[in-house]
């Protein structure tokens, strides 16, 4: 039988993180963003990446933070929480020093690490709580 | 499946794939109504654009009211939602004028890697003004569009432009749709009640500009909603998201930081209160009357604190205006603030049209709790209803008893429209459920034609006044709400946007100058060049719109255009080349001809170029 793609799929096997699945993906699409900004400069490129980049984390921080809600609020929550972490690490890297394409792109690894680590800590307390 | 139940899910799909359509052509309208030469959307939207809204609106009122999936309505009210916070993003080509261009022009430095540790650089003139001014909404702003900028690889403008209406848009209207459902209302108010957010001009307006301010006040929203969580549960999160909503809704601005945190202390005591209630009531009462004060006089007082860290506005608290102006005005100011003042009937009404109404459902609300104690989000309801009153009164005070404020008082406005929005639905919500419910009861059967021939011509026209009420008059009037607060939202009268031709300029200097310049024009075309290369870019200087030494070059080069001023703005600035600008259609005709011929009687001035078919002149200098 053809099986069909859904995003509840999509979603169990990123949160599950199989052998750093998700977290090793999401690494690459930052060398992707990494490598476009160096070389390609395409916004095509850029959207691909930013799209699975969001997906990917998003779904790690809606998971770890609210369980219970339904896909849509869970998803939309783990873009809020993406956004607002981005933003945060951004700001602090900014104050710190600057934000040029190198520390971007350590606040884009930063995020990913967080949200990773986020998800399979907050997987094992909700599962014995 | 039931033969009617397939036919209605038909007809519901039928809808949908029609209101997407809307929904694109909508768009399609916006973006053929792009124009590089206008002062307000309106002069030069397309005229099918608000009768397509208006069906769109319609439709989507209609598929709100079916049985179709929460989520799937969501979606439908985001798509709409971010189409009617871009009319400024995809008319002008550079968005609204000034605000949101500053902003703009700052975060340029942050993207080009032209200043360190964020827009306030270091050193600063003291720690606590590196303290201040790191914690300006600003920065937040800045790292996030950066940041959304490389990752897609494209020039920040395109980011700092549709970042606002598309987060507003996303997420304003689920934050309405939870904080609605927190006080009761049921899945279809408060999806409702998502979609009417976009009815209050001032929420629109917010929606539709990129600056700090609009990013705090969807946090604030958040932080709002997890506020009435926390006030009636012992769940951890609830506590921590109201927390951390809070903080980033300061992080991203002042004001909605302020106001986060000032609700987060009423949230305490309605807490406290509601334990301590039992025991001693009047001590409880005192406890709580006293944190409302508190939290009501926080906002203003914070304007004075301010003040203390060296901000460029002087706030004070002052009786000047109870003594100058007229009672009537005095009123008319804390009802109706700038409103009073230049504005036709129409958009006042559709200003505070909303708020009253929710007003009015709200204390209505109030009295039915009153009535039964034991009711259900009671707590939650005398929440709003305390927030609602600390909006207004912090409104007055900032409003009547105060001046040198560095925002303009109508911003709290927004607070009060997100307070207002879910009990505006829950009303509507309630008409819509007792009109149905006395069709019910009137009519048991299901209503077919051949039911309706048993009725008498009274019942006939009584049920189908009720179905017209149910399907045609309560959306199409909602509809016709939604559609013309956009009118409201978005200004009338407006200097002219930043044109084509001033952008194109600016383009121009930076793809050929090689070395260092610096560019003397007005405030029209320092707008221009924060949007392209930011504002006092050590490599295409211009100077801030404030900054009186690039105001007095450009008066004088507009009394004498000579090498003179240019040599010094030169010296200034540290760079070798100097250009001046001079657009026909922000200093006149007269003076336009004027000043170009003086300039071009000057052998020393080089003409780089005219753009705009005339409109607009460049002229340069080279250091020797």
């Amino acid at each position: 039988m053809k099986r069909i793609l859904t995003f509840d799929m999509i979603e169990k096997s990123v949160v599950q993180d199989k052998n750093f699945l998700g977290t090793i993906v999401s690494y690459s699409v930052i060398f992707a963003i990494f490598l476009n900004l160096n070389s390609f400069q395409s916004p095509l490129i850029g959207l691909m990446a930013f799209v699975i980049y969001f997906v990917i984390n998003a779904v790690f921080l809606g998971n770890a933070f609210f369980e219970k809600e339904n896909t849509f609020f869970r998803l939309m929550f783990g873009v809020l929480l993406l956004i607002m972490l981005l933003g945060f690490v951004g700001w602090l890297v900014m104050i710190i020093y600057n934000l040029d394409v190198s520390r971007f792109t350590l606040v884009l690894v930063i995020s990913t690490t967080l949200s990773s680590w986020l998800n399979r800590r907050m997987k094992h307390r909700n599962a014995t709580e | 499946m039931p033969l009617n139940n397939q036919r209605s899910i038909r007809l519901l799909r039928i809808s949908e794939i029609l209101y997407l359509s809307l929904a694109v052509l909508s768009f399609y309208l916006l973006i053929a109504s792009r124009a590089g030469e206008a002062h307000t959307v309106w002069e030069v939207l397309n005229p099918g654009f608000i009768p397509t809204l208006f069906v769109t609106t319609f439709l989507l009122l209609e598929i709100l009211f079916t049985s179709e999936k929460t989520t799937q309505k969501l979606c439908f009210i985001i798509i709409y939602s971010i189409l009617i916070h871009s009319l400024f993003s995809i008319i002008i080509p550079a968005g609204d004028l000034s605000g949101q261009q500053m902003v703009l022009g700052q975060t340029r430095r942050v993207f080009d890697n032209t200043i360190l540790h964020g827009l306030s650089g270091w050193p600063t003139a003291t720690v606590q003004t590196f303290i201040l001014e790191m914690f300006e909404g600003i920065n937040l702003q800045a790292a996030l569009t950066t940041i959304f900028a490389r990752m897609f690889g494209v020039d920040i403008l395109y980011v700092h432009l549709f970042y606002i209406p598309v987060l507003w848009g996303a997420f304003v209207p689920i934050a309405s749709f939870l904080t609605s459902r927190a006080i009761g209302g049921s899945e279809k108010a408060s999806v409702l009640s998502s979609l009417l957010v976009s009815a209050f001009p001032y929420a629109v307006y917010f929606g539709a500009i990129s600056v700090p301010n609009s990013l705090g006040f969807i946090f604030f929203f958040y932080s709002l909603y997890f506020m009435l969580r926390h006030l009636t549960s012992n769940d951890s999160k609830a506590a921590f998201w109201m927390l951390a909503f809070s903080f980033f809704s300061f992080l991203a601005h002042f004001l909605t930081g302020i106001m986060s945190f000032s609700l987060l202390f009423l949230t305490t005591a309605l807490r406290e209160f509601e334990n301590e209630k039992e025991h001693s009531t009047t001590s409880a009462r005192i406890l709580l009357m006293v944190t409302f004060i508190i939290c009501a006089s926080l906002l203003p007082l914070s304007f004075i604190y301010l003040r203390l860290l060296g901000t460029s506005t002087n706030p004070v608290f002052t009786l000047d205006k109870l003594y100058e102006l007229p009672p009537s005005e005095i009123v008319g100011q804390f009802f109706l603030g700038e409103l009073l003042y230049g504005f036709d009937l129409k958009t006042v009404i559709l200003v505070i049209i909303g708020p009253s109404f929710a007003l009015l459902y709200l204390i209505y609300l109030l009295l039915k709790i009153k009535r039964n104690s034991s009711a259900k989000f009671q707590t939650r309801i005398y929440f709003l209803f305390a927030a609602f009153l600390i909006m207004l009164i912090d409104y007055g005070i900032l409003k009547l008893f105060m001046e040198g404020l560095p925002i303009n008082e109508e911003r709290l406005w927004v607070f009060r429209d997100f307070i207002a929005v879910p009990f505006v639905a829950l009303a509507v919500s309630a008409v819509f459920s007792s009109v149905k419910g006395f069709l019910k009861a009137r009519f048991t059967s299901r209503i077919t034609v051949a039911s309706l021939k048993t009725l008498s011509r009274g019942g006939v026209l009584q049920v189908f006044s009720l179905l017209l009420t149910l399907n045609v008059l309560i959306p199409g009037l909602l509809g016709v709400w939604i559609a013309f607060s956009l009118t409201a939202a978005y200004p009338q009268v407006a200097p002219l946007q930043t044109t084509w031709y001033e952008l194109e300029a600016v383009k121009f200097i930076e793809k050929n100058t090689t070395e260092k310049y610096v560019v003397i024009g007005d405030i029209w075309t320092i707008f221009a060049g924060e949007v392209i290369v930011g504002i006092q870019n050590p490599d295409a200087y211009y100077f801030r719109e404030n900054d009186k030494t690039g105001h007095d070059l450009f008066v004088n080069m507009k009394q004498n255009p000579s090498p003179q001023w240019m040599i010094q703005a030169m010296n200034y600035t540290d760079t070798t080349v100097a250009y001046f600008i001079i657009t026909e259609p922000r200093v006149g005709t007269e003076e336009y001809n004027n000043v170009v011929s003086k300039a071009l009687e000057n052998q020393q001035l080089r003409v780089v170029g005219t753009f705009g078919d005339g409109k607009l002149y460049v002229f340069s200098y080279e250091k020797a």
